[in-house]
């Protein structure tokens, strides 16, 4: 049930990148959703669970890329694993170290793609403002995750364990 | 102890996933076919859902151009007002170039695209991420006859060439993109170069392969400012359709070469709708030993052939004298739906 339902978010985050985020920019650049889907998630289910999930996440947003297939997914999982591995170990659980964990994670993300990038020959992903956009994407996307925490949430978690939380606090 | 049995698994997992997209990468490197069936698949399968949330969120995008670009469509609505002004006392001077330009055109027996089937599409979204400005998606695919690597036009000239193609939309390669190669002839000298999209400008195309200095007698070629270009007849697109106009012109350190920026004919920073020129793509070079080889020399590409007619014996005998480092992969590589670079 839970892969359903992360399919649907992940589903969901792509066609609003490809229709709303087409238009809506901040500061020229768009929020990278499937990226902020895969943070979120790894934050929750720890780095193992974490890193697959981000590495489905980010092979469905290669499908779109003009890069090679399999490019944002490797960039996704290696991040996703550091965050759930740091998530585990430093962080308590609170809706401010969500935002902060998803801009964070954002720009690594972005940097990690365009320099990986560059090692398979895709060097125009090196661009001067390579630092801006992964800024601007990164606070795009600490803006989007407190509405999007709670639905990676209830993806992640099985009903029980939702229901065990909202009990607990 | 547990604890660490458990990191060790989950390295081992993240070292599989990467494995996995390094297969991946290399596979969609080399065009493994059932890859770009399964990437159109779900393209094809999302595209639906797409539209649909399209036309529901569409109102989304224009109130937030409105909210925010409302600073930039006051200074845009000012610069068009203005620019109007300027056309209106122009235009007098327009009906004497138009004129000018037809004369040029026949004198030089250019026909745009000719007789060519064309199929024209709309655009229907730019940019999905942060790294693909120099990509649109229009609304037309395989069903309408498009195939990777047409050449896409407006009534201005070419503007780029079909990168991936679904079943109902593609995905275009603007001209302006710096992984976009395209053999382009001066008509004023009649030289043949290869050139690129310029990162960051689009607006210009930078012709840096091919181009002469001086000519077989060691007489320098004189390339004029605002002189047409076309297409090359031995690029991978059809001969002849407008690329833009010379802007400049420098010579190499060598002083061998000269490089040419180019203003581009098209605007492709706001198109609406364009043109795609059905023509069989063949597999061959964007162009044929450019350099030092030139129109003059290369066969097939002389003054007397602007045709784009060129029988296989001189195409072989064109590869035999094409530098190596100057070669270019073959269009069948295109359609391997990547980005149209040469990693």
């Amino acid at each position: 049930m839970t892969g359903v339902k992360m399919a649907l978010v992940c589903l969901g985050a792509l066609v609003l990148q490809l229709t709303v985020f087409v238009d809506v920019r901040f500061g020229s650049a768009a929020p990278e959703l499937l990226a902020l889907v895969a943070i979120l998630a790894a934050r929750v289910v720890g780095p193992d669970r974490g890193a697959v999930m981000a590495f489905l996440a980010g092979l469905l947003w290669d499908v779109y890329l003009p890069t090679p297939l399999g490019l944002a997914a490797v960039s996704f999982a290696l991040c996703a694993y550091a965050i759930g591995s740091m998530e585990s170990g430093m962080f308590h659980d609170t809706r401010f170290q969500a935002v902060l964990l998803a801009g964070v994670g954002t720009a690594a993300m972005v940097c990690i793609y365009a320099l990986l990038g560059a090692v398979v020959g895709q060097d125009n992903l090196l661009t001067d403002d390579l630092i801006g956009i992964a800024l601007r994407a990164a606070a795009a996307n600490s803006g989007l995750a407190v509405l999007v925490d709670p639905i990676v949430r209830w993806a992640v978690t099985e009903s029980e364990q939702v229901d065990r939380a909202a009990a607990a606090g | 102890m547990v604890l660490a049995q458990r990191t060790g698994r989950s390295r081992y997992r993240l070292a599989l996933l990467v494995l996995t997209a390094a297969t991946l990468l290399t596979l969609d490197f080399r065009g493994f076919g059932p890859l770009d069936a399964a990437q159109r698949g779900v393209r094809d399968i999302v595209e639906p859902i797409t539209r649909v949330t399209d036309t529901l969120l569409g109102p989304v995008g224009d109130l937030w151009n409105a909210a925010f670009d409302y600073g930039s469509l006051e200074d845009e609505n000012e610069r068009l007002r203005s620019e109007l002004d300027d056309l209106r006392s122009e235009a007098i001077q327009v009906q004497a170039d138009r004129q000018a330009y037809r004369s040029l055109l026949d004198a030089t027996e250019i026909d745009y695209v000719g007789d060519v089937e064309r199929v024209a599409a709309s655009v229907i979204r730019g940019a999905v991420g942060n790294f693909d400005d120099d990509s649109i998606t229009i609304d037309k695919g395989a069903r309408h006859g498009l195939e990777p690597g047409m050449a896409v036009v407006t009534g201005a000239g070419i503007v780029g060439r079909l990168d991936r193609v679904d079943t109902s939309t593609s995905t275009v390669e603007l001209i302006s993109s710096p992984d976009f190669t395209l053999g382009v002839r001066l008509v004023g000298v009649d030289e043949v170069g290869l050139g690129q999209g310029v990162s960051n400008d689009p607006t210009v195309f930078r012709v840096d392969r091919g181009l002469r200095a001086t000519d077989d007698d060691a007489q320098a070629i004189e390339i004029e400012i605002g002189s047409a270009v076309v297409t090359a007849a031995e690029s991978r697109y059809p001969a002849d359709i407008p690329v833009g106009i010379v802007r400049s012109v420098e010579t190499d350190e060598g002083g061998l070469i000269q490089i040419v920026m180019i203003e581009l004919a098209a605007d492709v920073r706001d198109l609406g709708f364009v043109s795609i020129v059905i023509e069989r793509i063949e597999d061959r070079p964007p162009i044929a030993g450019v350099n030092p080889v030139t129109a003059s020399t290369v066969p097939g590409l002389s003054s007397d052939d602007e045709t784009g007619t060129t029988s296989s014996e001189n195409e072989s005998e064109a590869d035999s004298t094409t530098d190596p480092v100057e070669a270019e992969p073959p269009a069948s590589d295109d359609s391997d739906g990547g980005s149209g670079g040469d990693p």
